[in-house]
């Protein structure tokens, strides 16, 4: 089965770092990268390709932020988690974003900054 | 002092009166019979003297008998002639005879032979006997013959039978003894004669005897059985005849046996006054006894007295009631002043009292004087030796009856300085109570079970306004809050089940005169069944300043809550934001260290370079973060808004020039608020800058600059006709740190945060309004 991955931050210099550790990581057969949750929401409705695999997303970010994404999503894929893994990725997480993440429990897990081409690995293997 | 009682002899006193009256008895009885023995010995004389009247009488009888015999005898003998012949004895013996009851018989009897007789047939044989020749009778015949005189012989037993007196009457002839003429008196004829029977009647008895002039024995002629006793005897002596009448006592005891009832009263009155002067000795002696026994009682009484007083715990003594001066004191009277008796007794008792309760003691002394009060008690100060004072009550009562002399009285002291200081303490609880309760800021009521009020304390009127109050008239939910009558009803309830016990912390709000309501801290305690309290007692404290600080710590807190929430956030924030920072970097340094083209390893230095910058960003705009929160003694001065605006527009002239905005300021002149300097130029520049840069690319832009007051506070309104903000989607956040809700590259969600902090330091607010594709206004508004 093909491997995709979608990664969600407006961090530009992560967006740097995270393409060129996925690339090393090779489990994924496609990867797409965004610094706007909006512009990644619009693809996943619009655009006939499959949903991905692994979704790594960010919480902090303008306009939408992880949360709203998520809950767009949701309207969009009742079925989402079923085929698509979700991780939140943050360098920290405040408290009331730790309380946020019990409102989805279909979440797979918290990741935290930084990642290594090991993790994604480890995250391309849990997903078979 | 030794009070020794005399003890009499009691044997003494009891035996004296018995003793006199025994004697008096003796006596009574001495005198009793010697009196009944005179009695007697009268009794006897009477009838000794009756005897011998009787005697006399029968003597007298028996001498006329005699001498009849002797006349007839004469008369016969004369009769007689020379020759010794008597012719005519046969007419004279019988006239003699018959005519003479005393005369038995007559005889002539010459040369003593009985010639002749008459009556002759009962004296026959008699006749021709010789009784000078019969030797037992011749002898009264010679006697006769001798005395020459008559002679009464016998009583004989005659010849011719009988017994008889024979009165034998010599006859002499020519001197010579012729013979006699003899009278025959029979003896009973004799007896009878001399009327003895009759005279003797039954007391006497009589004998009749004669000395036998041959035996010279005494013969007794009469047959009578009697004893003759001569001592109870009479005896009459007839020398004619030498005989002897008796006459005795029929009873002779019978003058004693008489006395013997009057012995026997005399007996007993004499017992009976002696008995009586025994008893009536003995009353005095009884009385005498009572009397000492009496003594004796007095005696043990004083003694009694005598120990009560000395060792009564009481202090007593006996003051002279016109000198005042102190007469006896008891033991715990000396020990009350500290004086000794002796000291005491040279003391006036004015001396000792406190000179303020002088004037009530003598005015109470004087009415006991004049007997207008009996007693009197009094509390009143001593002052002992020492110089202390003691607090005592004292009893008095006169030793004087009503209406006698004043002369002393008897005083009881007790020492109360104990419940007198007890009763000042009481009072000065009291008084200080009761100026707590009137001085202190809470209200104190007493209100009963209908309502009524019966005590409130000064403080009403200072902390309610009210002069009084009347629950009665309007209820007391009248003048509670609303919203407190169902907790106030539970707590009456509460009360009125826990008699006693105080219903504390009952918070609720009460309407002053005022008609403002204050909140009060009310205690109730159901002293409904307390004697002297009998209602609820209400104390209300005003806590509408520690209500009002509560509220404000309330809001305190709440703002501190939050600050510490916003603190909280911020460090999370922050750490997010460097952490970011520091993995990206150890993610570049990890993928240079494993690239192997120098291209990008070059790219990566580049982009450490840029992380480098970031991060410097980042730590600046904390540090101006924290500078506001930290720096608490930022100075705050006078300062004209519509003076910095001017300033902040001068700023930013190229931008508005640029984006061609129109800026519309309507501010006052007098608009003075208290702010930092370099906080209003940074807040003026932020808010303007986010004005500018989020303008609506379709619209020219337009900020108006808005000053006025809103109650008292200046309020600074800036509004644009920007983009506008969606806050139904980020609300509050607007003002969070690195919230940026454009797409803007530039925007680092730290502006707004740091404005919001400035005006916060300053004590302002700042609110937002936005609509998208409207604009945004924010509204600041000036401590």
């Amino acid at each position: 089965m093909k491997k995709s991955i979608y990664v969600i931050d407006d961090d530009e210099i992560y967006q740097r770092i995270i393409k060129k550790l996925v690339a090393r990581a090779d489990v994924f057969q496609q990867a797409s990268f965004y610094m706007n949750a909006r512009k990644a929401l619009h693809d996943l409705n619009f655009t006939n390709s499959e949903m991905p695999s692994v979704i790594l997303l960010d919480i902090n970010m303008p306009v939408m932020d992880g949360w709203q994404f998520l809950k767009e999503l949701e309207k969009s894929f009742p079925n989402l988690y079923t085929q698509t893994k979700i991780f939140i990725v943050s360098s920290s997480i405040a408290y009331s974003d730790k309380e946020k993440i019990n409102e989805f429990p279909m979440l797979s897990g918290f990741l935290s900054k930084p990642l290594s081409v090991e993790k994604l690995r480890e995250i391309g293997e849990y997903i078979k | 002092m030794a009070h020794t009682i005399e003890n009499p002899t009691s044997s003494n006193a009891k035996r004296r009166p018995l003793l006199i009256g025994f004697l008096a008895f003796l006596l009574l009885l001495l005198a009793g019979f010697f009196m009944l023995w005179q009695r007697y010995q009268i009794l006897l004389d009477d009838r000794q003297s009756e005897m011998s009247a009787i005697i006399d009488v029968a003597e007298q009888n028996i001498d006329q008998s005699l001498k009849y015999s002797y006349s007839a005898a004469l008369s016969l003998a004369l009769q007689i002639d020379e020759d010794g012949d008597i012719e005519n004895f046969d007419e004279v013996a019988p006239q003699l005879v018959d005519n003479n009851p005393n005369i038995d018989a007559i005889q002539i009897v010459p040369g003593g032979v009985i010639t002749k007789v008459y009556p002759l047939e009962e004296n026959k044989d008699a006749l021709n006997y010789n009784i000078l020749k019969d030797s037992t009778r011749n002898g009264e015949a010679f006697k006769a013959i001798e005395r020459k005189q008559m002679f009464f012989a016998g009583p004989l037993e005659l010849k011719q039978g009988g017994l008889a007196i024979v009165g034998r009457l010599p006859v002499f002839k020519k001197n010579e003894f012729w013979g006699f003429v003899a009278v025959l008196i029979e003896f009973d004829n004799l007896i009878d004669q001399s009327g003895l029977e009759e005279l003797a009647g039954d007391q006497y008895h009589f004998q009749f005897s004669k000395i036998n002039p041959l035996t010279k024995k005494e013969e007794f002629f009469l047959k009578k059985d009697h004893k003759l006793d001569k001592s109870y005897s009479e005896e009459l002596v007839l020398p004619d005849g030498g005989w002897k009448i008796y006459i005795i006592p029929v009873d002779p005891q019978k003058a004693f046996y008489t006395l013997i009832p009057v012995a026997i009263m005399i007996l007993v009155i004499s017992g009976a006054i002696g008995w009586i002067i025994y008893n009536t000795l003995k009353q005095p002696a009884k009385l005498q006894q009572l009397v000492k026994e009496q003594a004796g009682e007095l005696a043990k009484s004083e003694l009694h007295f005598r120990t009560i007083f000395n060792q009564a715990a009481i202090g007593m003594a006996r003051v002279d009631s016109k000198s005042g001066m102190i007469l006896e004191a008891n033991k715990k009277f000396q020990d009350l002043l500290g004086y000794s008796e002796e000291e005491l007794k040279q003391k006036d008792y004015k001396v000792i009292s406190h000179p303020d309760d002088l004037s009530e003691n003598t005015q109470l002394m004087q009415k006991l004087s004049r007997d207008e009060i009996r007693e009197y008690s009094l509390e009143k100060r001593l002052q002992r030796s020492d110089g202390r004072l003691i607090w005592v009550r004292i009893n008095v009562s006169p030793l004087w009856e009503v209406g006698e002399e004043v002369s002393s009285h008897i005083a009881l002291v007790e020492d109360i300085s104990a419940r007198i200081l007890v009763k000042q303490k009481l009072i000065d609880n009291e008084n200080r109570f009761r100026s707590l309760v009137e001085n202190s800021n809470e209200i104190i009521l007493i209100v009963d079970d209908l309502n009524n009020v019966k005590y409130y304390s000064p403080s009403l009127a200072k902390i309610s306004k009210y002069e009084e109050i009347d629950f009665a008239a309007n209820g007391v939910l009248y003048y509670t809050h609303p919203d407190d009558h169902d907790l106030l009803r539970l707590k009456v309830e509460k009360a009125y089940q826990n008699p006693g016990t105080p219903i504390t912390d009952i918070i609720l709000r009460v309407k002053n005169a005022e008609n403002n309501w204050f909140w009060v801290n009310a205690t109730l305690t159901n002293m409904l069944k307390v004697d002297n309290v009998n209602g609820f007692v209400v104390n209300l404290r005003d806590i509408t300043g520690k209500k009002e600080a509560e509220m404000n710590l309330v809001k305190s807190y709440e703002l501190v809550m939050e600050q510490n929430k916003r603190l909280l956030n911020f460090a999370y924030i922050v750490s997010h934001n460097l952490r970011s920072h520091s993995s990206n970097m150890s993610s570049i340094l990890e993928l240079y260290d494993t690239e192997e083209s120098q291209e990008e390893k070059d790219s990566y230095v580049k982009l450490l370079n840029k992380v480098s910058r970031n991060l410097d960003q980042s730590l600046h705009d904390l540090n101006e973060v924290v500078s506001i929160n930290t720096n608490l003694d930022i100075k705050a001065e006078v300062i004209n808004v519509a003076e910095f605006v001017d300033q902040a527009l001068d700023v930013l002239s190229l931008q508005i020039k640029t984006k061609d905005a129109k800026i519309i300021k309507d501010l006052p002149v007098d608009m003075q608020v208290n702010f930092n300097a370099a906080y209003m130029e940074s807040v003026l520049l932020n808010f303007l800058t986010n004005a500018l840069r989020y303008s609506h690319p379709q619209r020219t832009p337009v900020i108006e600059l808005r000053g006025y007051k809103e109650e008292d506070n200046w309020i600074l309104e800036i509004r644009d006709n920007g983009i506008g903000i969606d806050l139904d989607k980020h609300g509050e956040k607007v003002f969070g740190l690195y919230k940026t809700f454009s797409e803007r590259k530039d925007a680092r969600g730290v502006g707004l945060f740091i404005t919001k902090n400035q005006i916060n330091a300053m004590g302002g607010t700042v609110k937002i309004e936005s609509k998208p594709e409207v604009g945004t206004s924010f509204k600041v508004r000036f401590k």
